[in-house]
């Protein structure tokens, strides 16, 4: 007993303190509008809707009562007491926190000075436009309710076994479907494999079609991050090289494409087509010569080298020398679409069909190579660097190309990146771009391309999709990068090699040079 | 003739010299073997030979041309292949992988190849995994192809290594105590193996081994170092009654073990 409500205690610490900082970022504010838009709740004061706050408190109280029974959830009163004290302690907490707050605000101490987040309005919204006593009472209500009430359902799910009943229901129909004549037909057939790619295939060819104007525009820079995460992914996922300076090479690209096809600063002006080959031609090339001083490098060495080229790039792009070449912190306007079969590419929809034949070429690409003598030779090369070497692989020559192929496809999202949005400037190709696209290869999962594009869709649509978390964004990112390293260390969709690698030690608990001999011993 | 020569070889760590003024010689299609305590330097020998170590004296010549200065991956093209006394394979690519990575000089195909996917690669691709295939049966793995190389079992992970080093086709091939681990039934069992890759392969075996039944049951000439110096050679009979090679070899070990 005095263990339960010691542990659940601690509990309602852990959550009172995470409800205190979700608060003070302001972060409250966005998520309940976010909230009330969802159950059509009209907001009545200017800074959020405080019907979408009491459900995002409900909510929150609800998780920390189904949490505090994870000790014994089949025990009523255990059950009972852990969710009464974890509730009590969080209501306390926020309770305390919003009188503080209103009681502050009412003897009008400003503390926007030191929290920017809380204003009068938004102190009001925390009190849901009430007097302080009817506000602070709410809010203890609510916490305090909802966090037994979290405590009961779990045990109510656990008791009931409502979790297994679940599942076995959906073992049976998924049996059932599997056993009914269409999908044997289906399944057994021998093309069905071609079947699967070709209904993919008409989704993604229809899809646009059916997507806003901002929609495909937002999904086009989704393609591209695909784009650069399949590069990347050659590099860091196949290669072992970690390399923080990706950017460098989308600028690359980008700048290429922009130079090359406007009439300033540079009267070139050639089309399209040869210069997307030119734009990925020369950031292979960069890659090469990026590669040449760091190939004796390795680990964190090499982070730190590559992340200097990117800055150099920036900084060079940026820089008032190179403005008559390079265009200066303005970059570069006015980049001409191309043409296609005599159509000419220009709306968001058709760019994102570029973006989306471009991502398709390099699954295609990346595929080969990896199960090529290439994607071994820089396997080994991530396995045992020395070794490879003396398997007869020129580890100099496999890491240079590497780099040039990583950075090829780099080059091309640049070029269309920019080509797209007509316009290419230094604050394109900020550090954020790296991380960003190294983010979206931990999240989705390091060596697969269903994970590089799921990453991306987490990392770059998601903040779309959730357009008033905007600001929030790189708290949910890190957040984010430090759950899935806790939970998933592979990622959400990783490739099967790496799942194995992650969790070979799970399988049998006994490495495997324990388990000695061979079997004519 | 001999396939494998070293003359004077040097290899200095600081003031210590690992390999001291060593020259010897392997003949094309014999079995030789390197024998010494612990810390005579064997190890280093290799490994100047393979060009780990850039050797500080000395030349060493296969097939009549110099190796000295040549970095590893242009000493095993030419044909020599190793394997390591404390098993370096590469772990999370799976068994069929780790002789592919092994067959990489032989193979032609380049990056245009693979990313075009050209007819001439998915030929070689295909040749290169039969022939891949072969090598694990032949090494007694038949079927541990998809097994990730850390999950075999030790015995496994020793006769994998070895099929690696047999990928591209080499000529000369250097083991570094093929039987370290292993009981003596194994012992026999590698023994016979090691015979094979001779006979059947006409491949030349230089090899480094404690096993004193191993190294007298099949070397047919054998080198002993000694603190990095060459102390006596000769057939397996004239060395163990070599009464140099007794106090400081055997005799020694024999104190160290009682």
């Amino acid at each position: 007993m005095k263990d339960l409500i010691k542990q659940g205690s601690r509990l309602g610490l852990i959550f009172g303190v995470v409800i205190i900082f979700l608060i003070l970022f302001g972060l409250t504010t966005t998520l309940s509008d976010i909230l009330g838009e969802f159950v059509n709740i009209e907001s009545r004061t200017r800074t959020g809707n405080p019907a979408g706050l009491m459900i995002f408190f409900a909510i929150l109280s609800l998780w920390a009562g189904s949490k505090s029974t994870s000790a014994d959830r089949s025990n009523f009163k255990s059950a009972l007491i852990s969710g009464v004290s974890v509730s009590l302690i969080i209501a306390l907490i926020i309770s305390a926190l919003i009188l503080l707050v209103g009681y502050l605000d009412s003897i009008d101490v400003s503390m926007r000075d030191y929290l920017a987040q809380l204003d009068h309005l938004s102190v009001s919204f925390l009190l849901y436009g009430r007097e302080l006593a009817a506000g602070v009472l709410i809010t203890f209500g609510i916490f305090f309710v909802f966090g037994i009430l979290g405590a009961l359902l779990s045990y109510w799910y656990e008791t009931k076994k409502v979790g297994e009943a679940i599942q076995k229901q959906a073992f049976i129909l998924k049996d059932k479907a599997l056993d009914s004549k269409l999908a044997k037909r289906y399944i057994e057939h021998p093309r069905a494999k071609w079947i699967g790619y070709g209904l993919l295939g008409l989704v993604i060819l229809l899809t646009p079609q059916f997507l806003g104007k901002y929609w495909n525009y937002a999904m086009g820079t989704v393609g591209i991050y695909v784009l650069m995460g399949l590069g990347l992914n050659i590099v860091v996922g196949l290669a072992g090289l970690l390399d923080l300076g990706y950017v460098a090479f989308f600028a690359i690209g980008a700048y290429t494409m922009g130079l090359l096809t406007t009439p300033a600063p540079i009267a070139l002006q050639l089309g399209f087509w040869p210069v997307l080959i030119l734009s990925i031609v020369f950031a292979a090339f960069a890659g090469i010569l990026l590669g040449i001083p760091v190939l004796r490098m390795r680990g964190d060495y090499l982070a730190i080298v590559t992340l200097g080229f990117g800055e150099i790039i920036r900084v060079l792009i940026r820089s008032d020398m190179m403005a008559p070449y390079l265009g200066g912190p303005q970059g570069v306007r006015d980049i001409a679409g191309p043409s296609l079969f005599g159509l000419s590419i220009s709306s968001e929809k058709s760019y994102l069909y570029l973006i989306i034949m471009g991502i398709l070429l390099t699954i295609l690409f990346t595929n080969y190579l990896q199960n090529s003598r290439v994607g071994r030779a820089w396997m080994a090369m991530r396995e045992d660097e020395t070794v490879a070497q003396a398997m007869g692989i020129n580890t100099l020559y496999y890491k240079l190309m590497a780099f040039a192929t990583g950075a090829a496809f780099a080059g091309l999202g640049g070029a269309l990146f920019a080509a797209r949005n007509q316009y290419t400037g230094p604050a394109d190709h900020t550090l954020m771009v790296s991380i960003n696209v190294l983010s979206l290869l931990i999240v989705g999962g390091m060596g697969s391309v269903p994970g590089v594009i799921i990453g991306a869709f987490v990392l770059k649509g998601l903040p779309e999709i959730l357009r008033e978390l905007e600001l929030y964004r790189l708290l949910v990112f890190g957040g984010l990068l430090v759950y899935m390293m806790i939970i998933r260390p592979e990622g959400i969709w990783p490739a099967p090699r790496r799942m194995m690698e992650l969790h070979a030690d799970e399988g049998d608990g006994i490495p495997p040079e324990e388990g000695l001999v061979g079997e004519e011993g | 003739m001999s396939i494998l020569e070293t003359r004077g070889v040097t290899k200095r760590f600081g003031g210590l010299s690992a390999v001291d003024n060593v020259t010897i010689q392997i003949p094309e299609g014999s079995i030789y073997a390197i024998i010494g305590p612990n810390g005579a330097g064997k190890t280093t020998l290799y490994n100047c030979i393979t060009g780990f170590y850039p050797s500080d004296e000395g030349d060493m010549l296969f097939q009549g041309k110099s190796l000295v200065g040549l970095s590893p991956d242009r000493i095993t093209k030419k044909g020599i292949s190793r394997t390591y006394q404390n098993i370096r394979l590469f772990p999370a690519m799976t068994a069929i992988e780790n002789i592919l990575v092994g067959a990489h000089p032989r193979l032609k195909s380049n990056w245009l190849d693979a990313i075009l996917h050209t007819p001439r690669q998915r030929a070689e691709e295909k040749e290169a995994l039969k022939k891949a295939q072969e090598l694990l049966d032949f090494v007694g793995l038949k079927g541990k192809g998809d097994l990730f190389a850390r999950n075999l079992p030790y015995g496994a992970q020793r006769r994998l290594e070895m099929a690696r080093a047999l990928a591209n086709d080499p000529k000369i091939i250097l083991l570094d105590e093929p039987t370290a681990g292993m009981n003596p039934n194994e012992s026999v069992v590698m023994m016979r193996f090691i015979e094979n890759l001779r006979d059947e392969l006409g491949i030349t075996i230089l090899l480094i081994e404690h096993d004193m039944k191993v190294v007298m049951g099949i070397s047919e000439f054998i080198y002993v170092l000694d603190f990095g110096q060459l102390i006596a050679k000769g057939t397996p009979g004239e060395i163990q009654k070599n009464p140099q090679v007794i106090e400081s070899y055997l005799g020694r070990g024999a104190a160290g073990s009682a």
